[in-house]
């Protein structure tokens, strides 16, 4: 149900640069494709400038779903900030990046450095 | 309150045991995400935005100190320490992890809990009064009947694999508080001409993308041919229920494609067929169900309680917390005591795992170990004597669960939307939280009256908008969040759905787009009026002169700050 509803798809315009997310079998958690696996911190994203890049990036996440690893990655477009963390362009796919935005105490945002 | 046999404790456990070797075959690849789905919604596991979802049945929103304690207990040690009662009468935790969740099922099988029958295409959780076995205008308690189609549901497997879900809600009296002309279906006890007992029968009601009115297809069944009856009603639906498109799948689609007539004429020519006596309970089981739900032991108390009027004198925030709260008990001397878990800028229908102890206390002392889950997320307590209530309401207040606005403007339902759901196309809790602040003050609540808002973040409206007095629907448009509003929504015995007053408007535009609509409603009202009433006799008409002057003032001021 998850693929229908999916946000990134969903932005006008470029798709590029883009971040994978995912969520974590075990845990649950939404989870980013970084520079080695897969992490939980949203500030360690890797960040895909190409077309390459992304397609590289999706076939990983392909492959850990197919691993029982994660569930449904997708890619995900983003804008850069000034310290060049990247920051979902769709709020659906910004809010699984911070958590909550009525329990500030809970979720990415209160475990790790805020992305702005 | 009704306690499991034997059969009932087996089936738990058993399935406990099931979902632990799901899990396990997950974990270990043997069991790939598509395949484990069903199995995990079938125990109420859903994925969402940001962690695993466990909705815990509560069936017809009945439950005992024990049972809550634990539920405090599971909050606190898998989850973040707090749990969310929904619209269905049900539990919800937020952030269990996959692993764990085969250890909570098993700690709610000691508390006779589980999560069956919470999702997936099955017959749902019964729901049901939330004043059941209290209320004056009530024919019968409507729990045993609940409880029956529990058992009978739960394992019919002609019934596990339907078209779609389905979900049936019952009420024993006059006054509609079950919303029952929005289930699949609804059946409401009652009494014919010659003083016998019987269901009125309503099919094909329902909320989500089409929102309609069920449909009256039977005006009285005699009480021992209900199963036999909704077998014929579900075999309907599940041979000709639409398959092939999941939006068109309820039985309101079918109820309404095939026409009210000839939907009757089919489900009577299926009953004809049905052997009744096989399907239908027996007396015996019918009436030791119905010994779980016999009245706790009453005092003998008059109806006046000169302690309640003498607090209630020297203290007006009890005498305001009574006035609003309080529902008449058939029993003289006692109350129901409804408990808004609406503070002001709280998540409705959301209770720490510290309230929830304090409030097992309060249940287990002053109203015989039981208290009620209501659609509206709250609480009740269903048998309080008057003579205690100064001492209940102390005790609520220490908990930060004395909300004296039942009923009121700031007791909103909102779905979770998008701050939990993945289906969610806008927030909804914000929404209701900023609404709560803009009508914070008492005076005005008061001055406003009995006026139910309900707000949904997206269009399966979990959170009920279309027969909220005032609905909201928050949408996508343009890459940002849109809320439509509607007025004349209605879930009781007068049920109707709102009627949209215009074009979408921005998140931070509708606590005063309330505002305004409040101010058309206290301008139209005469006499003592609610608003549902001053709707139902005005039309939707007023409402949008009066948003659409709201949109073109809004739209001058922003073109003002430009
Ligand atoms: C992950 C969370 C949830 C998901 C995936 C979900 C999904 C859905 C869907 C798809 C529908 C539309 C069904 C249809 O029209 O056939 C629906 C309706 C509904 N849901 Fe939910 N829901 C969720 C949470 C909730 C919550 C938290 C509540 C209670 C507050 C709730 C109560 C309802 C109700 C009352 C309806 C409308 C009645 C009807 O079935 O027509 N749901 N839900
Ligand atoms: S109405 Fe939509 S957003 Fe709200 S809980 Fe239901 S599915 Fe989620």
């Amino acid at each position: 149900m998850a693929k229908d509803h999916r946000a990134g798809s969903k932005v006008r315009g470029d798709k590029l640069p883009a971040i994978l997310m995912a969520s974590h079998l075990l845990e649950g958690d939404t989870v980013f494709l970084g520079d080695s696996g897969w992490t939980m911190d949203p500030t360690a994203a890797k960040i895909a400038h190409d077309a390459e890049t992304a397609a590289v990036m999706e076939a990983e996440g392909k492959a850990a779903a197919a691993a029982n690893t994660v569930i449904d990655p997708y890619l995900v477009p983003v804008d850069l900030t000034d310290h060049g963390l990247p920051v979902a362009r769709h709020f659906r796919d910004a809010m699984r990046q911070k958590g909550p935005s009525i329990h500030p105490d809970m979720g990415k945002q209160a475990e790790f450095t805020p992305l702005d | 309150m009704y306690r499991y046999d034997e059969f009932d404790e087996r089936f738990v456990r058993e399935r406990v045991a099931q979902f632990r070797g799901q899990v396990e075959r997950r974990l270990d690849g043997s069991l790939s995400e598509d395949e484990f789905k069903p199995l995990r919604l079938k125990n109420g596991l859903y994925l969402q935005l940001h962690a695993y979802m466990l909705r815990i049945a509560v069936p017809y929103g009945t439950l005992n100190s024990r049972q809550l304690r634990m539920l405090a207990h599971i909050a606190e040690t898998y989850d973040k320490g707090y749990g969310h009662f929904t619209t269905r009468q049900n539990l919800q935790f937020n952030w269990p992890k996959l692993k764990d969740v085969p250890d909570i099922l098993g700690l709610l099988a000691d508390v006779e809990m589980h999560c069956i029958q919470t999702s997936g295409n099955c017959i749902r959780n019964v729901t049901s009064d939330q004043f059941a076995g209290v209320a004056k205008d009530e024919v019968e308690d409507p729990r045993p009947t609940a409880e029956l189609i529990r058992q009978w549901s739960s394992l019919h497997p002609e019934f596990v694999w339907l078209p779609r879900k389905f979900k049936i809600a019952v009420t024993g009296a006059e006054h509609d508080r079950a919303a029952i002309k929005v289930h699949d279906i609804g059946l409401k006890l009652k009494r014919n001409d010659q003083g016998e007992v019987g269901y009125e029968v309503i099919v094909g009601g329902g909320l989500g993308r089409t929102p309609m009115i069920g449909k009256v297809v039977r005006e009285f069944l005699p009480k021992d041919e209900l199963l036999a009856y909704l077998e014929a009603v579900m075999r309907v639906y599940n041979s000709e229920g639409r398959r092939d498109n999941k939006f068109k799948a309820r039985v309101k689609i079918l109820v309404h494609e095939t026409g009210e007539e000839e939907f009757r004429a089919r489900v009577e020519e299926e009953y004809a067929k049905l052997d009744g006596p096989t399907i239908n309970a027996p007396e015996e089981e019918v009436e030791r169900i119905a010994a779980y739900f016999a009245a706790p032991t009453y005092e003998d108390l008059p109806e006046t309680s000169q302690v309640l009027e003498q607090a209630r004198a020297i203290d007006p925030e009890l005498d305001r917390f009574v006035a609003q709260n309080s529902f008449e008990h058939k029993q003289p001397g006692y109350i129901a005591l409804t408990i808004a878990l609406k503070e002001i800028g709280a998540v409705p229908g959301d209770m720490s795992a510290d309230q929830m102890r304090a409030f097992a206390d309060i249940a287990e002392k002053y109203s015989f170990d039981e208290f009620r889950v209501t659609h509206s997320q709250n609480l009740v307590l269903p048998h309080v004597r008057k003579d205690d209530l100064p001492a209940v309401h102390a005790a609520l207040k220490a908990a930060g669960l004395a909300s004296a606005n039942a009923g009121l403007i700031t007791d909103i339902i909102a779905c979770p939307g998008l701050d939990y759901c993945a289906l969610a196309t806008a927030k909804s809790i914000p929404i209701a939280q900023a609404i709560a602040k803009t009508f914070a003050d008492q005076e005005r609540q008061k001055a406003i009256g009995e006026l139910p808002i309900k707000i949904s973040g997206c269009i399966n409206a979990c959170g009920h908008h279309h027969v909220g007095a005032i609905g909201i629907l928050g949408l996508e448009k343009g890459g940002r969040e849109n809320y439509q509003i509607t007025v004349g929504g209605d879930a009781t015995e007068h049920a109707s759905l709102g009627e949209r007053l215009g074009p979408g408007i921005d998140a931070e535009d509708v606590p005063a787009a309330i505002e305004a609509i409040v101010e058309t409603y206290l301008a139209e009202k005469t006499g003592e009026e609610s608003f549902i009433e001053t709707v139902r006799r005005t039309g939707a008409e007023p409402f949008k002169a009066g948003f659409a002057a709201f949109i073109e003032s809004r739209t001058a001021q922003h073109e003002a700050a430009e």
